[in-house]
């Protein structure tokens, strides 16, 4: 019987150096690679901690957010071609059979936004210069950089391209670079390489963080469209649950595939 | 070993359905309108990812022992309802409640991050909500 509840040996020495960071951030982020006349921060917002998901729908459509009307988000001709394709495990269209998620089939990454579904925590662990997101689903984590722009021509990638600053109370992540390999959310929706994400982080109050995502993304969406998931404080240390294709395959044999065929008599 | 098989239909079955969507694959393999009470013994539990898997042995109403797979959340999200990889162990005799396959396999779900039915052990429950 393995166990594959795996802590984070190697992380939370890293939380441990990054919280006596957090005891300084009224400072200003380094300002290297900024423009001149960026505006000074005088004011860090304390965002870190562990977060988990409250409710978790599973689509970004604020209009839809169980993801029963997936069609109704304006997608152009080639993103419904992708999306009638998608044969995913949630909304409308959720099905056992002939399962074509990325993330089911062969453990990909799910992708900055579709993280934000899942019932694992992320922590955020803020510095002068960036702030890292760690994930728990899967490993994963990416910097927010604070202390520079966007490269010119950035490689298109999975966690793609993240910069920040904050505005008042809120981190601001700009986000470009992303390869169209996952979907924005857990019902199948498609983006592609130009998709522009800007996240607004903030936290309500001291056990609540909000996070409001755009997405702008012109080859598959004909218009801009704005989701909010809400997140609260977790007591729970952060875990590491990795996504093991064999695994997966085992679990697809033992119980997807049985689930779905007509059992003999 | 006792042996009966109860199944419950349940009015308020999509609150349940809504409780229980955090599973990775989803549920629509699943009548989550249903709830069935399996009453028998523990064969196996593989404590692993995507997630934890529990092999019943329940005897139908014409006697014959039928090998159920019980599903629940993953490890890690059952470690934050209380369970532990010694929750169970083979020899078992346990009441389990689960949403049964809707083609008639003898598959179910029993939990995923906010939700476990209940499951009681040699007479004890473990945790559930």
């Amino acid at each position: 019987m393995p166990n594959c509840k795996l802590r984070l040996n190697i992380i939370l020495p890293v939380i441990a150096i990054f919280s006596s960071i957090l005891q300084a951030q009224t400072v200003a982020p380094a300002a290297s690679a900024k423009k001149q006349d960026a505006p000074k921060v005088t004011h860090v917002p304390d965002l870190s901690g562990s977060w988990a998901v409250v409710g978790g729908t599973p689509s970004w459509d604020p209009s839809d957010p169980r993801g029963l009307k997936p069609d109704e988000l304006p997608m152009t001709a080639w993103a419904l071609e992708k999306f009638k394709a998608a044969r995913p495990p949630f909304g409308a269209n959720a099905t056992f059979e002939a399962v074509n998620d990325p993330v089911q089939k062969y453990c990909d990454p799910p992708g900055i936004t579709r993280l934000y579904g899942y019932p694992w925590q992320f922590a955020l662990l803020q510095s002068p210069g960036v702030v890292y997101m760690l994930y728990e689903f899967t490993g994963l984590w990416r910097p927010i950089w604070l202390d520079r722009e966007h490269p010119k021509s950035p490689d298109s990638t999975w966690m793609g391209d993240s910069i920040g600053r904050y505005e008042g109370d809120t981190l601001v992540i700009d986000t470009i670079g992303l390869n169209d390999k996952t979907w924005i959310d857990q019902v199948g929706h498609p983006h592609s390489d130009a998709l522009h994400l800007i996240e607004r982080i903030r936290r309500v109050d001291q056990d609540t963080l909000e996070v409001i995502v755009t997405f702008d993304d012109p080859k598959a969406y004909t218009k801009p469209f704005t989701g909010k998931r809400m997140f609260k404080r977790s007591s729970s240390p952060m875990e590491v649950t990795l996504c093991s294709l064999s695994e997966m395959q085992s679990f697809d044999d033992e119980v997807m595939k049985t689930t779905t065929v007509t059992p003999k008599k | 070993m006792k042996s009966k098989l109860y199944t419950l239909y349940l009015a308020t079955g999509l609150l349940l359905a809504s409780s229980l969507v955090s599973a990775h694959h989803g549920t629509s393999g699943y009548d989550m309108e249903k709830v069935t009470t399996l009453n028998g013994t523990v064969t196996s539990f593989n404590w692993s990812n995507p997630h934890c898997l529990v092999r019943i042995d329940v005897k139908d109403s014409k006697g014959d022992v039928k090998d159920w797979v019980v599903e629940l959340a993953a490890p890690t999200l059952m470690t934050r309802n209380g369970w532990t990889k010694d929750s169970l162990k083979p020899g078992d005799e346990v009441v389990a409640e689960t949403h049964p396959a809707k083609n008639g396999a003898t598959t179910g779900l029993s939990g995923a991050s906010t939700s476990i039915l209940k499951f009681v052990v040699n007479g004890h429950a473990l945790p559930f909500r």
